[in-house]
Protein backbone atom coordinates (compact mmCIF):
# COMPACT_ATOMS: atom_id res chain seq x y z
CA UNK A 1 0.00 0.00 0.00
CA UNK A 2 2.76 2.42 0.94
CA UNK A 3 4.56 1.41 -2.25
CA UNK A 4 1.54 2.31 -4.33
CA UNK A 5 1.29 5.63 -2.50
CA UNK A 6 5.00 6.29 -3.05
CA UNK A 7 4.62 5.47 -6.73
CA UNK A 8 1.79 7.98 -7.11
CA UNK A 9 3.64 10.62 -5.14
CA UNK A 10 6.55 10.29 -7.56
CA UNK A 11 4.70 9.81 -10.81
CA UNK A 12 1.16 11.03 -10.07
CA UNK A 13 1.55 14.37 -11.84
CA UNK A 14 3.14 12.76 -14.90
CA UNK A 15 0.30 10.23 -15.12
CA UNK A 16 -2.30 12.98 -14.87
CA UNK A 17 -0.58 14.91 -17.69
CA UNK A 18 -0.62 11.78 -19.88
CA UNK A 19 -4.31 11.31 -19.08
CA UNK A 20 -5.02 14.91 -20.04
CA UNK A 21 -3.20 14.39 -23.35
CA UNK A 22 -5.35 11.33 -24.08
CA UNK A 23 -8.48 13.33 -23.19
CA UNK A 24 -7.47 16.21 -25.48
CA UNK A 25 -7.08 13.68 -28.29
CA UNK A 26 -10.59 12.41 -27.62
CA UNK A 27 -12.01 15.95 -27.52
CA UNK A 28 -10.26 16.83 -30.78
CA UNK A 29 -11.73 13.72 -32.42
CA UNK A 30 -15.21 14.93 -31.41
CA UNK A 31 -14.65 18.54 -32.51
CA UNK A 32 -12.88 17.77 -35.75
CA UNK A 33 -14.92 15.07 -37.45
CA UNK A 34 -13.61 15.44 -40.99
CA UNK A 35 -12.98 12.10 -42.68
CA UNK A 36 -10.09 11.35 -45.00
CA UNK A 37 -12.29 8.99 -46.99
CA UNK A 38 -15.81 8.02 -45.95
CA UNK A 39 -15.64 6.07 -42.68
CA UNK A 40 -12.01 7.01 -41.92
CA UNK A 41 -11.81 9.95 -39.49
CA UNK A 42 -8.74 12.21 -39.63
CA UNK A 43 -8.55 12.01 -35.83
CA UNK A 44 -9.64 8.56 -34.69
CA UNK A 45 -11.06 8.65 -31.16
CA UNK A 46 -10.19 6.01 -28.60
CA UNK A 47 -13.50 4.17 -29.13
CA UNK A 48 -12.44 3.57 -32.76
CA UNK A 49 -8.85 2.66 -31.91
CA UNK A 50 -9.72 0.02 -29.35
CA UNK A 51 -12.45 -1.67 -31.36
CA UNK A 52 -12.41 -1.48 -35.12
CA UNK A 53 -8.76 -0.55 -35.55
CA UNK A 54 -7.31 -3.27 -33.34
CA UNK A 55 -9.23 -6.06 -35.02
CA UNK A 56 -8.53 -4.66 -38.47
CA UNK A 57 -4.82 -5.25 -37.87
CA UNK A 58 -5.52 -8.93 -38.57
CA UNK A 59 -5.17 -7.90 -42.23
CA UNK A 60 -1.41 -7.99 -41.63
CA UNK A 61 -1.29 -11.55 -40.32
CA UNK A 62 0.12 -13.68 -43.06
CA UNK A 63 -1.14 -17.00 -41.75
CA UNK A 64 0.47 -19.90 -39.89
CA UNK A 65 0.44 -21.22 -36.29
CA UNK A 66 -3.04 -22.60 -37.01
CA UNK A 67 -4.48 -19.11 -37.34
CA UNK A 68 -5.56 -18.53 -40.95
CA UNK A 69 -4.98 -15.11 -42.53
CA UNK A 70 -7.66 -12.74 -43.81
CA UNK A 71 -6.18 -13.13 -47.27
CA UNK A 72 -7.03 -16.86 -47.06
CA UNK A 73 -10.66 -15.92 -46.45
CA UNK A 74 -10.77 -16.12 -42.65
CA UNK A 75 -12.77 -13.44 -40.81
CA UNK A 76 -10.74 -10.83 -38.85
CA UNK A 77 -10.09 -11.92 -35.27
CA UNK A 78 -8.30 -10.54 -32.22
CA UNK A 79 -5.96 -13.55 -32.28
CA UNK A 80 -4.88 -12.79 -35.81
CA UNK A 81 -4.60 -9.08 -34.93
CA UNK A 82 -2.40 -9.84 -31.93
CA UNK A 83 -0.23 -12.18 -33.99
CA UNK A 84 0.01 -9.49 -36.66
CA UNK A 85 1.24 -6.93 -34.13
CA UNK A 86 3.73 -9.34 -32.55
CA UNK A 87 5.16 -10.72 -35.79
CA UNK A 88 5.46 -7.36 -37.54
CA UNK A 89 6.97 -5.76 -34.44
CA UNK A 90 9.47 -8.60 -34.17
CA UNK A 91 10.46 -8.22 -37.81
CA UNK A 92 11.08 -4.52 -37.34
CA UNK A 93 12.92 -4.98 -34.06
CA UNK A 94 15.25 -7.68 -35.33
CA UNK A 95 16.23 -5.38 -38.20
CA UNK A 96 16.55 -2.48 -35.77
CA UNK A 97 18.66 -4.12 -33.07
CA UNK A 98 20.86 -6.10 -35.43
CA UNK A 99 21.57 -2.89 -37.34
CA UNK A 100 22.14 -1.04 -34.07
CA UNK A 101 24.58 -3.69 -32.88
CA UNK A 102 26.56 -3.83 -36.12
CA UNK A 103 26.52 -0.05 -36.58
CA UNK A 104 27.46 0.53 -32.96
CA UNK A 105 30.39 -1.86 -33.08
CA UNK A 106 31.72 -0.68 -36.44
CA UNK A 107 31.20 3.01 -35.60
CA UNK A 108 32.92 2.62 -32.23
CA UNK A 109 35.78 0.69 -33.76
CA UNK A 110 36.35 3.30 -36.47
CA UNK A 111 35.96 6.11 -33.95
CA UNK A 112 38.65 4.56 -31.76
CA UNK A 113 40.86 4.05 -34.82
CA UNK A 114 41.10 7.83 -35.18
CA UNK A 115 43.11 8.00 -31.97
CA UNK A 116 44.98 4.70 -32.38
CA UNK A 117 47.87 5.96 -34.51
CA UNK A 118 48.80 8.63 -36.99
CA UNK A 119 48.23 6.25 -39.88
CA UNK A 120 44.90 4.93 -38.74
CA UNK A 121 43.72 8.50 -38.23
CA UNK A 122 44.75 9.52 -41.72
CA UNK A 123 43.04 6.46 -43.17
CA UNK A 124 39.77 6.78 -41.32
CA UNK A 125 39.03 10.33 -40.23
CA UNK A 126 38.56 12.34 -43.41
CA UNK A 127 36.66 9.69 -45.42
CA UNK A 128 34.25 9.12 -42.53
CA UNK A 129 33.71 12.80 -41.86
CA UNK A 130 32.84 13.00 -45.55
CA UNK A 131 30.46 10.03 -45.51
CA UNK A 132 28.85 11.41 -42.37
CA UNK A 133 27.52 14.42 -44.24
CA UNK A 134 25.34 12.33 -46.58
CA UNK A 135 21.68 12.77 -45.62
CA UNK A 136 20.47 9.47 -44.20
CA UNK A 137 17.02 9.12 -45.73
CA UNK A 138 18.24 10.14 -49.17
CA UNK A 139 20.40 7.03 -49.07
CA UNK A 140 17.47 4.59 -48.75
CA UNK A 141 17.11 3.89 -52.50
CA UNK A 142 20.85 3.37 -52.89
CA UNK A 143 20.95 0.87 -50.05
CA UNK A 144 18.01 -1.00 -51.53
CA UNK A 145 19.74 -1.28 -54.85
CA UNK A 146 23.00 -2.33 -53.25
CA UNK A 147 21.78 -4.68 -50.53
CA UNK A 148 18.32 -5.65 -51.80
CA UNK A 149 14.89 -4.89 -50.41
CA UNK A 150 15.02 -7.80 -47.99
CA UNK A 151 16.60 -8.29 -44.62
CA UNK A 152 20.22 -7.39 -45.40
CA UNK A 153 19.32 -4.08 -47.02
CA UNK A 154 17.40 -2.84 -44.00
CA UNK A 155 19.96 -4.02 -41.49
CA UNK A 156 22.75 -2.40 -43.50
CA UNK A 157 20.81 0.84 -43.68
CA UNK A 158 20.21 0.98 -39.93
CA UNK A 159 23.84 0.05 -39.29
CA UNK A 160 24.95 2.88 -41.55
CA UNK A 161 22.68 5.44 -39.88
CA UNK A 162 23.79 4.37 -36.40
CA UNK A 163 27.42 3.84 -37.31
CA UNK A 164 28.06 7.42 -38.37
CA UNK A 165 26.53 8.71 -35.14
CA UNK A 166 28.68 6.35 -33.07
CA UNK A 167 31.74 7.34 -35.06
CA UNK A 168 31.24 11.05 -34.40
CA UNK A 169 30.32 10.43 -30.75
CA UNK A 170 33.34 8.25 -30.07
CA UNK A 171 35.80 10.59 -31.80
CA UNK A 172 34.50 13.46 -29.72
CA UNK A 173 34.41 11.53 -26.45
CA UNK A 174 37.96 10.24 -26.86
CA UNK A 175 39.17 13.82 -27.25
CA UNK A 176 37.74 14.55 -23.80
CA UNK A 177 39.51 11.73 -21.97
CA UNK A 178 41.74 13.46 -19.39
CA UNK A 179 45.37 13.06 -20.40
CA UNK A 180 46.34 12.27 -16.82
CA UNK A 181 44.49 8.91 -16.94
CA UNK A 182 46.29 7.90 -20.13
CA UNK A 183 49.66 9.03 -18.73
CA UNK A 184 49.01 7.23 -15.47
CA UNK A 185 48.16 3.96 -17.22
CA UNK A 186 51.19 4.23 -19.51
CA UNK A 187 53.61 4.78 -16.62
CA UNK A 188 52.16 1.68 -14.99
CA UNK A 189 52.99 -0.45 -18.01
CA UNK A 190 49.68 -0.61 -19.89
CA UNK A 191 50.08 -1.46 -23.57
CA UNK A 192 47.91 0.12 -26.24
CA UNK A 193 45.20 -2.53 -26.27
CA UNK A 194 45.02 -2.43 -22.46
CA UNK A 195 44.85 1.35 -22.65
CA UNK A 196 41.78 1.17 -24.88
CA UNK A 197 40.03 -1.56 -22.93
CA UNK A 198 40.70 -0.34 -19.39
CA UNK A 199 41.02 3.44 -19.74
CA UNK A 200 39.52 4.87 -22.90
CA UNK A 201 36.37 2.76 -23.18
CA UNK A 202 35.27 3.20 -19.55
CA UNK A 203 36.06 6.89 -19.50
CA UNK A 204 34.19 7.67 -22.74
CA UNK A 205 31.10 5.69 -21.75
CA UNK A 206 29.38 8.47 -19.78
CA UNK A 207 29.63 10.78 -22.77
CA UNK A 208 28.68 7.96 -25.12
CA UNK A 209 25.41 7.53 -23.29
CA UNK A 210 24.00 10.54 -25.12
CA UNK A 211 25.26 9.09 -28.41
CA UNK A 212 23.59 5.76 -27.72
CA UNK A 213 20.26 7.41 -26.87
CA UNK A 214 20.51 9.53 -30.01
CA UNK A 215 21.31 6.48 -32.10
CA UNK A 216 18.29 4.61 -30.68
CA UNK A 217 16.07 7.35 -32.10
CA UNK A 218 17.92 7.36 -35.40
CA UNK A 219 17.72 3.58 -35.61
CA UNK A 220 13.92 3.72 -35.35
CA UNK A 221 13.82 6.37 -38.04
CA UNK A 222 16.16 4.42 -40.27
CA UNK A 223 14.40 1.07 -39.99
CA UNK A 224 11.01 2.65 -40.74
CA UNK A 225 12.48 4.65 -43.60
CA UNK A 226 13.84 1.44 -45.06
CA UNK A 227 10.52 -0.31 -44.58
CA UNK A 228 8.53 2.47 -46.25
CA UNK A 229 10.32 1.78 -49.47
CA UNK A 230 9.73 -1.82 -50.11
CA UNK A 231 9.10 -4.32 -47.35
CA UNK A 232 6.69 -7.20 -47.03
CA UNK A 233 6.41 -7.01 -43.26
CA UNK A 234 7.20 -4.78 -40.33
CA UNK A 235 5.66 -1.74 -38.71
CA UNK A 236 6.81 0.54 -41.52
CA UNK A 237 5.08 -1.75 -44.00
CA UNK A 238 1.81 -1.43 -42.06
CA UNK A 239 2.10 2.36 -42.20
CA UNK A 240 2.70 2.42 -45.95
CA UNK A 241 -0.14 -0.02 -46.56
CA UNK A 242 -2.47 2.03 -44.32
CA UNK A 243 -1.57 5.24 -46.05
CA UNK A 244 -2.60 3.78 -49.39
CA UNK A 245 -6.14 3.29 -48.02
CA UNK A 246 -6.17 6.35 -45.77
CA UNK A 247 -6.44 4.14 -42.65
CA UNK A 248 -5.40 6.90 -40.29
CA UNK A 249 -6.49 4.93 -37.24
CA UNK A 250 -4.08 2.09 -38.06
CA UNK A 251 -1.22 4.53 -38.52
CA UNK A 252 -2.10 6.01 -35.16
CA UNK A 253 -1.93 2.57 -33.50
CA UNK A 254 1.46 1.89 -35.02
CA UNK A 255 2.63 5.27 -33.73
CA UNK A 256 1.46 4.26 -30.24
CA UNK A 257 3.39 1.03 -30.60
CA UNK A 258 6.53 3.04 -31.41
CA UNK A 259 6.08 5.09 -28.27
CA UNK A 260 5.61 1.91 -26.25
CA UNK A 261 8.65 0.10 -27.65
CA UNK A 262 10.89 3.14 -27.55
CA UNK A 263 9.94 3.81 -23.92
CA UNK A 264 10.81 0.24 -22.98
CA UNK A 265 14.17 0.33 -24.73
CA UNK A 266 15.02 3.70 -23.15
CA UNK A 267 14.08 2.40 -19.72
CA UNK A 268 16.16 -0.77 -20.12
CA UNK A 269 19.12 1.21 -21.41
CA UNK A 270 18.85 3.68 -18.56
CA UNK A 271 18.84 0.97 -15.91
CA UNK A 272 21.74 -0.82 -17.52
CA UNK A 273 23.86 2.28 -17.94
CA UNK A 274 23.20 3.48 -14.39
CA UNK A 275 24.44 0.12 -13.21
CA UNK A 276 27.55 0.46 -15.35
CA UNK A 277 28.07 4.04 -14.19
CA UNK A 278 27.72 3.52 -10.47
CA UNK A 279 31.28 4.81 -10.13
CA UNK A 280 30.26 8.26 -11.30
CA UNK A 281 30.00 11.05 -8.73
CA UNK A 282 26.63 12.35 -9.87
CA UNK A 283 25.08 9.27 -11.39
CA UNK A 284 21.33 9.41 -11.85
CA UNK A 285 21.24 13.04 -10.81
CA UNK A 286 18.01 14.91 -11.44
CA UNK A 287 18.45 18.64 -11.88
CA UNK A 288 15.67 20.88 -10.71
CA UNK A 289 16.38 24.60 -10.85
CA UNK A 290 14.11 26.44 -8.47
CA UNK B 1 77.61 4.80 -22.51
CA UNK B 2 77.09 3.01 -19.23
CA UNK B 3 76.33 4.83 -16.04
CA UNK B 4 78.70 4.38 -13.18
CA UNK B 5 77.42 2.16 -10.44
CA UNK B 6 75.29 3.96 -7.92
CA UNK B 7 73.85 6.53 -10.28
CA UNK B 8 70.12 6.20 -10.87
CA UNK B 9 69.38 9.13 -13.16
CA UNK B 10 71.64 11.10 -15.40
CA UNK B 11 70.63 14.09 -17.51
CA UNK B 12 73.09 15.38 -20.11
CA UNK B 13 72.47 18.68 -21.91
CA UNK B 14 68.75 18.13 -21.58
CA UNK B 15 66.64 20.73 -23.37
CA UNK B 16 62.97 21.00 -24.14
CA UNK B 17 61.20 23.76 -25.98
CA UNK B 18 57.53 24.26 -26.77
CA UNK B 19 55.83 26.37 -29.33
CA UNK B 20 53.20 28.42 -27.56
CA UNK B 21 49.80 29.08 -29.09
CA UNK B 22 51.00 32.55 -30.15
CA UNK B 23 53.81 30.89 -32.11
CA UNK B 24 56.64 31.88 -29.81
CA UNK B 25 59.21 29.26 -28.89
CA UNK B 26 59.56 28.78 -25.13
CA UNK B 27 62.40 26.93 -23.46
CA UNK B 28 61.04 24.80 -20.63
CA UNK B 29 64.47 23.27 -20.02
CA UNK B 30 67.77 24.56 -21.32
CA UNK B 31 70.84 22.35 -21.22
CA UNK B 32 70.18 20.76 -17.86
CA UNK B 33 72.87 18.47 -16.43
CA UNK B 34 72.61 16.48 -13.22
CA UNK B 35 73.07 13.07 -11.70
CA UNK B 36 70.99 11.48 -8.97
CA UNK B 37 72.36 8.69 -6.81
CA UNK B 38 70.42 5.49 -6.24
CA UNK B 39 68.18 5.73 -3.21
CA UNK B 40 68.46 9.51 -3.00
CA UNK B 41 65.43 11.61 -2.11
CA UNK B 42 65.67 14.71 -4.30
CA UNK B 43 63.30 17.65 -4.20
CA UNK B 44 62.95 19.91 -7.21
CA UNK B 45 61.91 23.38 -6.21
CA UNK B 46 61.31 26.55 -8.17
CA UNK B 47 58.66 29.00 -9.24
CA UNK B 48 55.76 27.98 -11.51
CA UNK B 49 56.69 27.41 -15.11
CA UNK B 50 60.37 26.79 -14.44
CA UNK B 51 60.41 23.38 -16.12
CA UNK B 52 60.07 21.04 -13.15
CA UNK B 53 57.03 19.20 -14.46
CA UNK B 54 58.56 19.00 -17.94
CA UNK B 55 61.63 17.35 -16.48
CA UNK B 56 59.51 14.80 -14.62
CA UNK B 57 57.56 14.00 -17.78
CA UNK B 58 60.80 13.42 -19.67
CA UNK B 59 62.08 11.10 -16.95
CA UNK B 60 58.75 9.26 -16.96
CA UNK B 61 59.09 8.79 -20.72
CA UNK B 62 55.87 10.66 -21.45
CA UNK B 63 57.73 13.39 -23.31
CA UNK B 64 60.79 13.15 -25.53
CA UNK B 65 63.39 15.89 -24.97
CA UNK B 66 64.06 18.31 -27.82
CA UNK B 67 67.74 17.56 -27.35
CA UNK B 68 70.06 15.96 -24.84
CA UNK B 69 70.04 12.54 -23.24
CA UNK B 70 68.28 11.23 -20.20
CA UNK B 71 69.36 7.92 -18.76
CA UNK B 72 67.75 5.90 -15.99
CA UNK B 73 69.63 2.85 -14.83
CA UNK B 74 71.71 2.04 -17.86
CA UNK B 75 69.18 2.97 -20.48
CA UNK B 76 68.24 6.04 -22.43
CA UNK B 77 64.60 6.82 -21.70
CA UNK B 78 62.36 6.80 -24.76
CA UNK B 79 59.04 5.56 -23.43
CA UNK B 80 57.21 5.01 -20.12
CA UNK B 81 58.12 2.01 -18.03
CA UNK B 82 56.74 0.61 -14.78
CA UNK B 83 60.29 0.97 -13.46
CA UNK B 84 59.55 4.69 -13.25
CA UNK B 85 56.38 5.28 -11.25
CA UNK B 86 54.65 8.63 -11.17
CA UNK B 87 52.29 10.40 -8.81
CA UNK B 88 50.60 13.16 -10.76
CA UNK B 89 49.70 16.66 -9.70
CA UNK B 90 46.11 16.18 -10.86
CA UNK B 91 43.92 13.40 -9.54
CA UNK B 92 44.97 10.38 -11.52
CA UNK B 93 43.09 7.64 -9.67
CA UNK B 94 40.77 5.95 -12.18
CA UNK B 95 37.24 6.75 -10.99
CA UNK B 96 35.70 3.74 -12.74
CA UNK B 97 37.74 1.24 -10.73
CA UNK B 98 37.36 0.47 -7.07
CA UNK B 99 40.27 1.55 -4.87
CA UNK B 100 41.82 -1.92 -4.69
CA UNK B 101 41.61 -2.35 -8.47
CA UNK B 102 43.36 0.98 -8.89
CA UNK B 103 46.24 -0.12 -6.69
CA UNK B 104 46.68 -3.41 -8.53
CA UNK B 105 46.14 -1.94 -12.01
CA UNK B 106 49.78 -1.83 -13.07
CA UNK B 107 50.39 -5.34 -11.77
CA UNK B 108 47.37 -6.58 -13.71
CA UNK B 109 48.63 -4.90 -16.89
CA UNK B 110 51.88 -6.77 -16.53
CA UNK B 111 50.17 -10.10 -16.03
CA UNK B 112 50.82 -10.63 -12.30
CA UNK B 113 48.45 -13.34 -11.03
CA UNK B 114 45.28 -12.18 -9.34
CA UNK B 115 46.10 -13.65 -5.94
CA UNK B 116 49.57 -12.21 -5.82
CA UNK B 117 48.60 -8.74 -7.00
CA UNK B 118 45.67 -8.61 -4.61
CA UNK B 119 48.03 -9.40 -1.74
CA UNK B 120 50.49 -6.70 -2.81
CA UNK B 121 47.72 -4.14 -3.26
CA UNK B 122 46.21 -4.96 0.11
CA UNK B 123 49.62 -4.66 1.76
CA UNK B 124 50.23 -1.14 0.45
CA UNK B 125 46.67 0.01 1.09
CA UNK B 126 47.20 -1.12 4.65
CA UNK B 127 50.47 0.80 4.81
CA UNK B 128 48.85 4.06 3.70
CA UNK B 129 46.00 3.45 6.14
CA UNK B 130 43.26 2.79 3.59
CA UNK B 131 42.59 -0.91 4.09
CA UNK B 132 39.04 -0.06 5.17
CA UNK B 133 38.12 1.56 1.85
CA UNK B 134 39.61 -1.06 -0.47
CA UNK B 135 36.20 -1.81 -1.99
CA UNK B 136 35.05 1.82 -2.18
CA UNK B 137 34.71 3.91 -5.33
CA UNK B 138 37.19 6.79 -5.63
CA UNK B 139 34.28 9.27 -5.62
CA UNK B 140 33.65 8.30 -2.00
CA UNK B 141 37.16 9.35 -0.94
CA UNK B 142 38.55 12.74 0.08
CA UNK B 143 41.37 14.48 -1.79
CA UNK B 144 43.95 13.35 0.76
CA UNK B 145 42.74 9.76 0.58
CA UNK B 146 43.01 9.81 -3.21
CA UNK B 147 46.63 10.92 -2.92
CA UNK B 148 47.25 8.05 -0.55
CA UNK B 149 45.77 5.67 -3.13
CA UNK B 150 48.17 7.12 -5.69
CA UNK B 151 51.10 6.64 -3.32
CA UNK B 152 50.04 3.04 -2.56
CA UNK B 153 49.75 2.38 -6.31
CA UNK B 154 53.19 3.69 -7.13
CA UNK B 155 54.75 1.54 -4.39
CA UNK B 156 52.71 -1.53 -5.34
CA UNK B 157 54.13 -1.27 -8.84
CA UNK B 158 57.59 -1.70 -7.36
CA UNK B 159 59.22 1.07 -9.35
CA UNK B 160 62.84 1.88 -8.54
CA UNK B 161 62.41 5.53 -9.52
CA UNK B 162 59.48 7.45 -8.07
CA UNK B 163 58.47 10.72 -9.70
CA UNK B 164 56.13 12.84 -7.63
CA UNK B 165 54.77 16.02 -9.21
CA UNK B 166 53.54 18.33 -6.47
CA UNK B 167 51.57 15.39 -5.14
CA UNK B 168 50.40 17.03 -1.95
CA UNK B 169 50.14 20.60 -3.22
CA UNK B 170 46.41 20.99 -2.81
CA UNK B 171 46.12 19.34 0.58
CA UNK B 172 45.68 20.87 4.01
CA UNK B 173 48.62 21.08 6.40
CA UNK B 174 47.68 18.14 8.63
CA UNK B 175 46.99 15.75 5.77
CA UNK B 176 50.19 16.83 4.08
CA UNK B 177 52.29 16.10 7.18
CA UNK B 178 50.67 12.67 7.54
CA UNK B 179 51.43 11.85 3.93
CA UNK B 180 55.05 12.97 4.35
CA UNK B 181 55.43 10.40 7.11
CA UNK B 182 53.76 7.69 5.03
CA UNK B 183 55.97 8.44 2.05
CA UNK B 184 59.19 8.59 4.06
CA UNK B 185 58.40 5.36 5.88
CA UNK B 186 57.72 3.46 2.66
CA UNK B 187 60.77 4.97 1.00
CA UNK B 188 63.06 4.09 3.91
CA UNK B 189 61.86 0.55 4.45
CA UNK B 190 62.17 -0.61 0.86
CA UNK B 191 65.41 1.28 0.55
CA UNK B 192 67.51 -1.45 2.21
CA UNK B 193 67.15 -4.23 -0.32
CA UNK B 194 66.06 -2.27 -3.37
CA UNK B 195 66.85 1.41 -3.16
CA UNK B 196 64.11 3.66 -4.44
CA UNK B 197 65.16 6.95 -5.90
CA UNK B 198 62.66 9.75 -5.43
CA UNK B 199 62.24 12.96 -7.41
CA UNK B 200 59.72 15.16 -5.68
CA UNK B 201 58.54 18.42 -7.25
CA UNK B 202 57.26 21.03 -4.85
CA UNK B 203 56.71 24.76 -4.32
CA UNK B 204 56.79 24.36 -0.59
CA UNK B 205 60.14 25.15 1.03
CA UNK B 206 59.31 23.46 4.34
CA UNK B 207 58.15 20.35 2.54
CA UNK B 208 61.44 20.15 0.68
CA UNK B 209 63.44 20.64 3.89
CA UNK B 210 61.53 17.90 5.69
CA UNK B 211 61.80 15.37 2.87
CA UNK B 212 64.94 15.81 0.86
CA UNK B 213 68.50 14.51 0.91
CA UNK B 214 69.16 17.05 -1.75
CA UNK B 215 67.36 20.01 -3.25
CA UNK B 216 67.70 21.09 -6.87
CA UNK B 217 66.56 24.66 -7.42
CA UNK B 218 65.13 25.44 -10.85
CA UNK B 219 64.67 28.79 -12.47
CA UNK B 220 63.55 29.43 -16.06
CA UNK B 221 64.56 25.99 -17.25
CA UNK B 222 67.95 25.84 -15.55
CA UNK B 223 69.31 24.40 -12.33
CA UNK B 224 70.47 27.42 -10.35
CA UNK B 225 71.41 25.70 -7.09
CA UNK B 226 72.03 22.25 -5.71
CA UNK B 227 71.88 21.83 -1.94
CA UNK B 228 72.66 18.74 0.12
CA UNK B 229 70.74 18.44 3.38
CA UNK B 230 72.67 16.50 5.95
CA UNK B 231 70.20 16.92 8.81
CA UNK B 232 69.38 13.56 10.45
CA UNK B 233 66.07 11.75 9.99
CA UNK B 234 63.38 11.56 11.15
CA UNK B 235 63.13 15.31 10.84
CA UNK B 236 60.91 17.16 13.26
CA UNK B 237 59.87 20.70 13.89
CA UNK B 238 63.08 21.06 15.90
CA UNK B 239 65.13 19.87 12.94
CA UNK B 240 63.74 22.71 10.89
CA UNK B 241 64.94 25.13 13.58
CA UNK B 242 68.55 23.97 13.38
CA UNK B 243 70.72 26.94 12.26
CA UNK B 244 71.86 25.11 9.16
CA UNK B 245 68.26 24.37 8.14
CA UNK B 246 67.17 27.94 8.78
CA UNK B 247 69.97 29.15 6.55
CA UNK B 248 68.91 26.72 3.86
CA UNK B 249 65.38 28.02 4.16
CA UNK B 250 66.55 31.61 3.74
CA UNK B 251 68.51 30.63 0.69
CA UNK B 252 65.58 28.79 -0.89
CA UNK B 253 63.24 31.68 -0.17
CA UNK B 254 65.73 34.00 -1.81
CA UNK B 255 65.81 31.75 -4.86
CA UNK B 256 62.04 31.90 -5.04
CA UNK B 257 62.22 35.69 -4.90
CA UNK B 258 60.61 35.93 -1.50
CA UNK B 259 63.71 37.28 0.30
CA UNK B 260 66.69 39.23 -0.90
CA UNK B 261 70.01 37.43 -0.84
CA UNK B 262 71.89 38.22 2.37
CA UNK B 263 75.29 38.81 0.92
CA UNK B 264 78.14 38.88 3.41
CA UNK B 265 76.10 37.69 6.39
CA UNK B 266 77.50 34.23 6.01
CA UNK B 267 74.09 32.80 5.30
CA UNK B 268 75.33 30.75 2.43
CA UNK B 269 78.73 29.86 3.77
CA UNK B 270 77.61 26.95 5.92
CA UNK B 271 75.53 25.39 3.24
CA UNK B 272 76.94 22.12 2.07
CA UNK B 273 77.15 22.34 -1.66
CA UNK B 274 76.71 19.07 -3.48
CA UNK B 275 77.09 20.59 -6.89
CA UNK B 276 80.21 20.56 -8.92
CA UNK B 277 82.43 22.35 -6.38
Amino acid sequence: MTEVRAFFRRHGVSIIVLGVMAAIWQILSLLYTTEAVPGEPMIPGWQVVFTRTLISLSDYWQGGLGVPSVAEGAPPSYTAALLAIVSNSLDTMVRLYLGLLIGGLVGTFLGLAVSWSKWSRRTVELPLQFIRTLPLLAMVPLFQLWFGIYFAGKVAFVAYGVGVIFFAGVVNAVKNVPQVYIDNARTQGANRVQLYLTIILPSIFPELRATILLSLGTAWGAVLGAEYLGAQSGLGYIIVYSEAFAYLDRMFVVALLFVFYASISYAIFNRLSLKLLQWMPRVGRVIVVG
Amino acid sequence: MRLENGIAIKASQLSQSFRRADGQLVDALSSVNFEVLKGQFVCLIGPSGCGKTTLLQIIAGLLLPSSGILEVGNQVVTRPSPERGMVFQKDSVFPWMRVINNVEYGLACRGVGSGERRAIAEHYLERVGLAHVARAWPRELSGGMLKRVAVATVFANGASVLLLDEPFGALDYVTKRHLHNVLLTLWAETGRNKPRTVLFVTHDVDEALILADRILVFHTGRIVDDLALVAPRPRTTDTLLMPQMVQNKHLLLAHLGLETKQAGTGATSSIVRAAND
